[in-house]
């Protein structure tokens, strides 16, 4: 897990955090949506960190994960949740540039 | 105090709101397909996952259970799940496989025809066939595909069946066809033993070296080859053991006693080498039948050289002390003495273009006069049937015509523009008649004594008791009555 501090400012790569469960189909095409996406229209900005539930579960907590797959945005605030296999990708993009700007 | 309350209920409201957008988006997501697991918070356990997946859990393990490579897939040719046996026909290891990995052990052209294959699932039954290298090795795959559901996505499951060893098979019958195909045309005898000496193949031409059928029969039994200048360290099929380890054999001579007329054969072996390992022996069998043949003849004609050399030296001390008994001066001895020798050398020259076998007379004649006549068909006519005669008979009949000629050129016929010769050829029981008989020459006077030419000429043929030669100095021309014995002589057909 990359440390909590706010690097919002400093240009490092901020984190995504992608709740799956094993090998579900909607798991596999979310990591591949994510992958795709982030190299093609965010290439350097964020790193992905992938969270397994089905091996920690517990890890579910910490953001109120209820829904798998889901993609989490902390940095810059608000929070953002993004639930689903990540296929529509103009509302990935639109979610995870939210602040960005600010 | 006061202003602290609204600022608190706006960001409890806020908090409320994002709540709520959230659980109105996890509603939708569900709805709308796009999660298949949930967190579900228990007391006791504390979180737990349920996957939405329905029978995809026994799916799976009925994929496992096959023993073929099989896969599902999602629309966008995303890998979602391999069995073991896939991870093995590959050769990735299962942790590792994924839809890249997998696509790239396929090949630029496999991966293509599988996601092909993918994108319309169904469309082709048969399937499509893949060729991979594993390990150094090829590995044809048969790829076939279905639309499934996996839970709430639809999927495509794909099925990777190896017929490697279909096709080596098939491979295999195809390069043994072809070598029967081989065996059978080649034109030397060609044997296949297997490691006990057993003969598996034979053609045509071994089979008539065995003068049968040899199939199943040891080579021994079949063959019975006679190695007779081997010593006695090789016999029958003893040399197959060695061969069979590894020792090639080349060019061995010996005798097929079981062929029709027992022929002289070249033997030569090599060990039959099949998946690296010999399983037996490739025997091939020249024929040397022509070749012994030759070597007989060639050794026929030296001894007949040998035997014609000193012949001819003798006749040559002969004629040497012949002439120089005849003759008055060194100059005529030379003249002479060159005349004759030249007259041998003419005929030999013929009868060593025919390899010293039988020549035409009609050749001794043109030979013999050829130094002395240039309008030849004009000065000699031949009347009969024209005879092949052997080299004895050739080369004595060369120095009879020689002597005629040379008296013809000087005192006879040939030595006037317009003299002629007539050869008449007679066929007789015992003997061939010759007759020379020379016309529009000066008046023959008979000569006042006997020289060497006479001598020549009477006696040339009386090796035999049926032949000789006579002659008459007839007033319009020479008459000479040649007898050439019959076995020295063939008629030829015209």
């Amino acid at each position: 897990m990359m440390d909590q501090m706010d690097n919002d400012t400093t240009g490092l790569p901020k984190k995504l955090t992608l709740y799956i469960a094993g090998q579900t189909p909607k798991s596999i095409a979310a990591i591949q949506n994510l992958e795709r996406i982030c190299a093609e229209s965010l290439p350097g900005k964020y790193v992905i960190e992938v969270v397994d539930l089905r091996k920690s579960p517990q890890l579910a907590r910490e953001h109120g994960i209820v829904a798998i797959p889901t993609l989490v945005r902390e940095l810059p605030v608000p929070i953002r949740k993004i639930i689903g296999d990540l296929s529509n990708t103009e509302k990935v993009l639109v979610n995870l540039q939210v602040g960005e700007d600010e | 105090m006061t202003s602290q309350v609204p600022v608190r209920a706006e960001s409890l409201n806020a908090d409320l709101r994002r709540r709520l957008e959230e659980a109105e988006e996890v509603i939708r997501a569900i709805r709308e397909g796009e999660i298949d697991a949930l967190v579900v918070r228990n007391e006791t356990l504390g979180e737990e996952i349920f996957t939405l997946e329905g029978g995809v859990e026994s799916y799976r393990s009925f994929m496992e259970a096959m023993n073929i490579g099989a896969a599902a897939f999602d629309d966008a040719t995303n890998l979602l799940y391999a069995n073991n046996e896939l991870a093995t026909l590959v050769g990735i290891s299962r942790d590792e496989l994924d839809s890249s990995r997998l696509f790239a052990a396929l090949g630029a052209d496999g991966a293509a025809s599988v996601k092909a294959l993918i994108a319309s699932p169904g469309l082709k039954p048969s399937g499509t066939e893949v060729k991979l290298a594993v390990a150094g090795a090829v590995r044809y795959l048969l790829v076939s595909a279905g639309q499934m559901m996996l839970g709430t996505s639809r999927g495509v499951a794909v099925t990777f069946t190896d017929i490697s060893a279909r096709i080596q098979a098939e491979k295999r019958r195809q390069a043994e066809q072809t070598a029967l195909a081989i065996l059978a045309s080649a034109v030397e005898a060609v044997v296949v033993c297997d490691v006990a000496g057993t003969v598996t193949h034979a053609n045509a031409a071994a089979f008539a070296l065995a003068s049968g059928d040899p199939i199943s029969l040891s080579f021994n039994e079949a063959f019975a080859l006679d190695f007779r200048g081997a010593t006695g360290l090789m016999q029958g099929g003893d040399f197959l053991a060695v061969v069979a380890d590894g020792q090639a054999i080349q060019g061995i001579e010996a005798v097929a006693p079981k062929s029709r007329s027992s022929k002289d054969v070249l033997v030569s072996a090599s060990p039959l080498i099949v998946d690296g390992e010999s399983s037996g022996t490739v025997v091939t069998l020249v024929d040397l039948s022509r070749r012994k043949a030759a070597e007989k003849q060639q050794l026929l004609l030296m001894g007949e050289l040998d035997h014609r050399v000193k012949n001819t030296l003798a006749l040559v001390v002969s004629i040497s002390n012949r002439t120089a008994s005849t003759e008055d001066t060194i100059d005529g001895f030379r003249k002479a003495f060159a005349g004759r020798i030249h007259a041998l050398a003419a005929t030999h020259n013929v009868l060593a273009d025919r390899s010293w076998a039988s020549i035409l007379l009609s050749e001794v004649l043109a030979a013999e006069l050829a130094p002395y006549v240039t309008d030849f068909g004009a000065r000699l006519t031949i009347i009969g049937n024209d005879v092949e005669i052997l080299p004895r008979a050739a080369i004595a009949f060369g120095l009879v015509v020689h002597e005629l000629a040379t008296n013809a050129v000087k005192y006879g016929s040939l030595s006037t523009d317009s003299g002629t010769v007539l050869v008449s050829i007679f066929p007789h029981d015992n003997h061939i008649e010759v007759v020379w008989k020379e016309r529009g020459g000066p008046p023959v006077k008979p000569p006042t004594r006997k020289g060497f030419g006479d001598t020549v000429i009477t006696r040339s043929l009386q090796y035999s008791p049926k032949g000789g030669a006579s002659l008459s100095f007839e007033k319009d021309g020479i008459l000479c009555v040649i007898k050439m014995p019959i076995e020295d002589v063939s008629i030829v057909d015209h």
